[in-house]
């Protein structure tokens, strides 16, 4: 009983299995279209989409061309920095789909929920006046303010399930749209549009304008020249905390279980509308953090002329949850990988004829994928079952009545 | 072994396995043309296993299965069909939007160029009905009708195939005991037109009452086929048990001290019709004593429970638990006031079923400072206080307290419930039909501890439609009829046929009733 598992064997183990295997896949789909667009294109030779399959795996440490045209890799540290710093809201996204998801809720509202945070966030930091309340301070108010306005756009659907029984989904869906419409009205009106780089037109002021922005906490030292700040260093903070909150308290324990089985949850005392209700904020808060910290940058601009459409960061944490089986620890990682994807598309649009609109089926081969991953890992498991042979399977102790393995899944059915 | 072909359906020597546990060990079953054969066993002993061998399902190691003497091969359920063989499950499959003939003829369609054609198979399924007494309305959407008529609904399927050897996996669990009185009937019906019969349960009674002959199984074993009209009860469980079982509570008289839970004009409003399901209910429970509230599902009961527990609001009367109102208290605070509470559905309240077993352990009392430290799980205290509880209580498992509970059997599983209420230690403890869908040995089990309980000095408030364990287990009953108490029985100096008319409305004790 108490002797371990073997790794092969070990839930964990597949799961990690499943997503890298989900990614595997993912990449060389990516590569084979980048065959064959070149050898369909007059334009392109088979030496240059030889290139491109090389950008697409390694496309994170590649330092461009050398002096004959070739490509070279080697640690690049301005990649490597933007790849974090890319990284930051999705992984924040990404969260927000997870612990949702967590608690049964599938949290398909984090694009709107982006959005909210953007703007509470933008005005925050752009109309407190930096001669009056210092910076630091305005950084604090304007995250906070962020994450306030992300959970309160989370709660919404989370009210309208926990007391009108209202499908999440579909309020999510519509909570987007609204905040879509809301935010872009709210800067229509505003005084924020940036009049001063007037080469550009329908862009907010960055929050730098204001003199606020996320301190670097050395993070510029190590990858000199890039874009990256401390928000990565947050988010990573944010993602042990929803870690533990939901392994370890009773709290999180209170959530999983009415995420679960509400009736059950309720039976037992848990307040479960105030659960599903606090699962979709802690989700929203997440989301809007993600925003706070891509705005707070200091280096973004914020577009908001018709803003018709909703935040791909948004949609793309879904496909981060997914692929960590929604574990927040692995979020970080996968969250890592999507903006490294990203990051391998442009360097095929910097340093090939290849536009980076190749990335976007690689996401999507990947997000495919990554809905199957369950499957991958039920065959994975069968698998290691049949590598351990005949012996009698491991779970099944002798003094359980045949029925539990024979009966399978037809248990507990009375 | 006899080979005659007074046998319509033989299983010789089947052996099915799975990886490390033999499901069905050398098991033989010969089914008579015209009997009803019952196939006894626990839950767990192979029953489905074998019946999933003879409907296609799965393939045997071992064995052959013959039809009139002839051996056939049947690898999946169109072959079974195609021998005639029909089988109504347990959970009904049946399409709830779609109309009661549709559903009989679902899959064995009459078409003309491709249109539906339906006057010729309402004329056979009418012609069924009345031949063997299944009364349903066949324009009314499943959804519509009772769990008893969709049952008949399934039935008629069968006959419209024109099956002749019928199966039925576990009919009874989900009747009230009119519908299982009507069921019986019809069985016998259809046995004494012709077809036969297989009758999967592991209720005594019905058995007894129905079958002609009885194959028993145990722990994927053959133990034996016997004549119903030759055997006992006790022999039958006995045989499925492996070890005699107490049939009748073992119990002392009672002895009532202080009271524990006092209720006062409790009315519960229905939530499906305009007015109360629950009307005006007062009692009393004391320390010492099992007190049963009886009656036919749907009168009631559920909600006078829920409102008890405080699942529903109450729209009038007053709850006391140990001296203080709880009238108008949360869940969580009538349970710290005393309450505990085995719930009617064990995997809609009572488990979450993709929880491990010991987190379904600590359910009720994980925020108790035993089990947690600011906020944070004490996994090492949910561990060792699970392994206690699973060893004190016998719940078996795979894989002890990592067990996901959704893969435990149904006794094991109302076991952990169970254990985890009466471990709790509280003044009162509401079991509702704590034993339903459980094999003998697991009722007796159960038994004993409310017992156990109620010697220690806790009121325990049983909720059941049972009858047999209404008789056996309480000390007084509370008849509910239409959401009112109509009589207060003694099960020493009532009779069931009493105790059947007061809870069918057909006897009322007048207002004289004491509310003790």
């Amino acid at each position: 009983m108490k002797e371990k598992t073997p790794l092969m064997q070990r839930d964990s183990t597949r799961s990690v299995l499943a997503s890298l295997l989900s990614i595997l896949i993912g990449l060389v789909a990516g590569a084979l279209v980048v065959l064959l667009v070149g050898v369909f294109n007059k334009s392109l030779s088979l030496k240059s989409a030889w290139e491109g399959i090389q950008l697409i795996f390694l496309g994170i440490v590649s330092t461009g061309r050398n002096a004959a045209g070739g490509l070279t890799f080697g640690f690049n540290p301005v990649t490597f920095g933007n790849m974090l710093f890319r990284a930051t809201p999705l992984i924040l996204t990404g969260l927000s789909v997870a612990v949702a998801y967590k608690t049964g809720l599938f949290n398909i509202g984090a694009p709107g929920q982006y959005l909210a945070g953007t703007a509470a966030t933008l005005f925050i930091a752009l109309e407190i006046p930096s001669e009056v309340v210092p910076a630091w301070l305005i950084w604090i108010l304007a995250f906070l303010g962020g994450m306030a306005a992300g959970a309160l756009w989370g709660a919404i659907p989370g009210m309208l399930k926990a007391f009108l029984n209202i499908n999440e989904v579909l309020a999510c869906i519509m909570t987007n749209w609204i905040s879509a419409n809301l935010v872009t009205w709210v800067f229509d009106v505003s005084n924020l549009k940036n009049t001063v780089e007037n080469t550009k037109t329908a862009y907010i002021y960055k929050t730098s304008f204001n003199g606020v922005q996320t301190p670097k906490m050395f993070l510029d030292k190590i990858f000199p020249g890039s874009q990256v700040n401390g928000g990565i260093i947050i988010a990573i903070l944010l993602a042990v905390l929803m870690y533990i909150v939901f392994a370890k308290t009773t709290f999180g324990y209170e959530l999983k279980a009415c995420g679960a089985n509400r009736h059950a949850a309720k039976y037992a005392g848990i307040k479960d509308k105030r659960s599903i209700v606090l699962s979709m904020a802690i989700a929203g808060a997440m989301s809007g953090a993600g925003a706070s910290l891509y705005w707070l940058a200091g280096n973004t601009e914020f577009f908001w002329s018709t803003y018709q459409s909703l935040p791909a960061t948004g949609f793309n944490g879904i496909p981060v949850a997914l692929l960590a089986v929604c574990n927040p620890i692995a979020v970080i990682f996968t969250g890592m990988f999507m903006s490294m994807l990203d990051i391998a598309g442009l360097q095929l649009t910097n340093l090939t004829a290849y536009n980076e609109y190749i990335t976007d089926v690689i996401i999507a081969v990947i997000v495919y994928l990554s809905a199957f991953s369950l499957v991958i890992k039920l065959w994975l498991g069968g698998k290691a079952k049949k590598k351990a042979g005949p012996k009698p399977d491991a779970n099944a102790e002798p003094a359980v009545p045949a029925a539990s393995a024979a009966d399978g899944g037809k248990e507990g059915k009375e | 072994m006899e080979k005659t072909p007074e046998y319509v359906i033989e299983m010789l020597h089947i052996t099915k396995e799975f990886p490390g546990i033999k499901a069905n060990d050398d098991i033989t079953l010969q089914l008579r043309k015209g009997e009803i054969h019952a196939l006894l066993g626990e839950n767990g002993a192979g029953k489905s296993t074998l019946m999933s061998v003879l409907f296609g399902l799965y393939q045997p190691e071992q064995g052959e299965i013959r039809k009139n003497g002839q051996p056939v091969k049947i690898e999946s359920p169109n072959d079974a069909t195609a021998l005639h063989i029909g089988m109504v499950h347990q959970h009904f499959q049946l399409v709830d939007v779609f109309t009661v003939l549709d559903n009989i003829i679902l899959g064995a369609e009459d078409t003309k160029m491709g249109f539906l054609q339906k006057k010729n198979a309402r004329a056979k399924v009418k012609a069924l009905s009345e031949q063997y007494g299944l009364l349903v309305d066949l324009d009314a959407k499943v959804e519509d009708i009772t769990v008893g008529m969709q049952q008949r609904t399934e039935i008629l399927k069968m006959l419209y195939r024109d099956n002749e050897i019928l199966i039925f996996d576990e009919p009874t669990a989900v009747l009230t005991p009119q519908e299982i009185e009507e069921l019986m009937q019809i069985m016998k019906n259809l046995a004494a037109e012709g077809k036969s019969i297989l009758f999967i349960s592991h209720k005594l009674n019905e058995i007894m009452e129905v079958s002609d002959r009885v194959t028993v199984l145990r722990k994927g074993k053959y133990v034996g086929t016997i004549d119903t009209a030759g055997t006992t009860k006790e022999e039958l469980s006995r045989m499925m048990v492996g070890r005699p079982v107490q049939l009748v509570v073992d119990k002392a008289p009672a002895q009532p001290k202080e009271a524990v839970l006092t209720v006062e004009g409790l009315t519960v409003p229905s939530k499906v019709h305009k007015n109360d399901a629950v009307k005006n209910v007062s009692f009393t429970a004391h320390a010492g004593e099992i007190v049963c509230i009886a009656g036919i599902d749907g009168n009631g009961q559920t909600e006078f429970v829920q409102a008890l527990t405080g699942l529903e609001k109450a729209s009038a009367g007053k709850i006391t638990l140990c001296g203080h109102d709880i009238t108008h208290q949360s869940i969580r605070a009538r349970s710290q006031t005393g309450m505990s509470h085995i719930p009617e559905d064990r995997h809609k309240h009572g488990l979450v079923l993709d929880f491990t077993l010991e987190q379904n352990m600590v359910l009720q009392r994980y925020y108790e400072p035993r089990f947690q430290n600011h906020g944070f799980i004490r996994f090492d205290a949910v561990r060792s206080y699970a392994e206690d509880l699973i060893e004190q209580y016998d719940v078996r498992s795979g894989q002890g307290p990592v067990t996901i509970a959704r893969s435990m059997s149904g006794g094991n599983q109302q076991k952990a419930i169970v254990a985890r209420e009466i471990d709790r230690d509280l003044p009162l403890i509401v079991a509702v039909q704590p034993t339903r869908g459980l094999d003998v040995g697991a009722i007796e089990y159960i038994h004993s501890q409310l017992v156990a309980q109620r010697d220690a000095g806790k009121a325990v408030l049983l909720v059941s439609l049972e009858l047999d364990e209404v008789m056996n287990l309480s000390d007084r009953i509370l008849v509910m009829y239409e959401g009112e108490i109509v009589g207060e029985l003694d099960p020493k100096k009532t009779t069931v046929e009493e105790l059947g008319l007061y809870m069918a409305g057909a006897k009322r004790q007048g207002k004289e009733r004491e509310t003790a």
